[in-house]
């Protein structure tokens, strides 16, 4: 499945920003997001990790990672 | 660790020609058997939610599914908001790829701008629809359409795709049209296609388009899938499909005149994408004239089994769900990459005795893209 991690964003430089999900960080592009970005926000990813392509809620965001620590629990990764 | 999923596919080359292709995925295709034991509103919540490139499709099949299962029928004005959503998320999808992808394979520099603004557009349709956020709503949520607003966005998404073709995107589904503009260059990745003398690329394998409704066995072969073998690896009596742009609109004339000159390769493959585009926006301005104010419908019982189809940007997205006494019971989804990337699939189809040279890798990354997995995708050569 093209299931997508919400990622964390712990820094934000300029179009840039380092996202944290399950214990990874990497660096990903805000070129393609139109909302304000902060530390503490929670971006879905395209494919690749190259762009984030949509900012979501918290809420979303936890409920979305509680299911795929599931998935991870279950070794359905 | 959590990692994300992808696709590896290994050329192995013997002589002057690829020999064998094998493709490894490691996409989560059981991962949704732990909807079961949710509620059906959870799991509605939680599909746009964990799936990144196609989550409007996603939740919008499951909900197709979950109604399916509890014999509920949507208003034709529900359908229309949903076909909107779902051909906005086509246009946006597939927009992106011409305006970011397309430059980048050619190594050229991408129209970020016309990325974003398609996007911007397009991310005010569902609440120009259901401004009460409950599109997913079993039956239909509240459809209060802003029929001003819907006209702006679709009206912006084809201005936008006009400014970044160059070309009026209608004009340019007549073959005269398409083939005058091929030869202005006015693509990057169109003028190395077409200087490579690559329009052909693939075309000499197999096309196997999936059926308008389909494959048949379909709903037998889920339910007797115990263990997700069919849902890795399908097939229909043996024959592996392909869907996406090609297969669901082959027969648009555009494509009949380009798979007459080039066969079903790599440049009739990067039109279907344009011919989805515009298809996309005719189809969401009909939609537009079914749409009407609506309460959201009432809740019933959630007992029964649905299996519901669509048609997503990358092809066809089957969901199948089993309810009992208003819970998820079972849960599986079906996706377009496990067609088209299947170890028999289109793309080993296209790449197995290919000639071996040194442009094969860029070749097989264009086929890739072609194809256009939902995941990202390495390619080697052995």
């Amino acid at each position: 499945m093209c299931m997508a991690v919400p990622s964390k964003v712990v820094a934000v430089d300029g179009q840039m920003a380092t996202v944290e999900a399950f214990g990874q960080t990497r660096q990903t592009s805000l070129l393609m997001i139109e909302e304000d970005v902060r530390v503490g926000d929670y971006l879905v990813l395209g494919a690749g990790g190259t762009f984030a392509a949509e900012k979501v809620s918290e809420e979303t965001a936890l409920a979305a990672i509680d299911y795929l620590s599931q998935v991870l629990a279950d070794g359905l990764a | 660790m959590f990692t994300e999923a992808s696709l590896h596919v290994t050329m192995r080359v013997d002589g002057p020609s690829v020999r064998t292709v094998l493709v490894r995925s490691t996409r989560m295709v059981q991962a949704a058997r732990l909807f079961a034991g949710k509620q059906p509103a959870e799991v509605l919540q939680l599909l746009p939610a964990v799936f990144s490139l196609c989550g409007t499709a996603q939740a919008l099949t499951g909900l197709a599914a979950m109604e399916k299962a509890a014999a509920i029928a949507a208003s034709p004005a529900q359908k229309a908001a949903r076909s909107l959503l779902l051909l906005g998320e086509s246009v946006s999808e597939h927009g992106l790829t011409v305006a970011r992808d397309w430059p980048l394979l050619a190594g050229a520099a991408p129209s970020l701008d016309h990325a974003k603004r398609l996007r911007h557009a397009l991310a005010g349709l569902r609440a120009a629809l259901y401004p009460d956020g409950d599109w997913l709503h079993l039956g239909g949520g509240q459809l209060r359409p802003d029929t001003a607003r819907i006209n702006t966005i679709v009206g912006q998404c084809r201005d936008t795709l006009t400014q970044l073709i160059g070309h009026d995107l209608d004009e340019l589904m007549q073959p005269i049209a398409f083939m005058a503009w091929l030869q202005r260059e006015s693509n990057p990745l169109l003028a190395l296609v077409t200087n490579r003398c690559w329009q052909g690329l693939g075309a000499g394998a197999a096309f196997l388009p999936m059926p308008e409704l389909g494959p048949p066995d379909l709903s037998a072969r889920l339910q007797t899938d115990r263990e997700g073998i069919y849902l890795a690896r399908p097939d229909c009596a043996g024959r592996v499909f392909e869907t996406g742009p090609l297969a669901h609109w082959h027969w648009h004339p555009l494509l009949t005149d380009l798979t007459d000159r080039f066969g079903t390769g790599l440049l009739t493959r990067l039109a279907a994408r344009l011919v989805l585009l515009a298809e996309s926006l005719r189809e969401m301005d009909e939609h537009r004239h079914d749409l009407r104010g609506e309460p959201a419908a009432p809740l019933p019982r959630l007992d029964g089994q649905g299996l519901a189809l669509t048609e997503a940007a990358r092809g066809l997205l089957a969901h199948r769900v089993v309810l009992k006494e208003g819970l998820v019971g079972q849960y599986q989804i079906l996706a377009p990459t496990e067609w088209n990337f299947h170890p028999e699939g289109a793309l080993v189809r296209m790449l197995t005795g290919a000639p071996a040279d040194q442009d094969l890798e860029l070749r097989a990354r264009l086929l890739v893209h072609a194809l256009d997995p939902c995941v990202s995708c390495t390619v080697a050569v052995e």
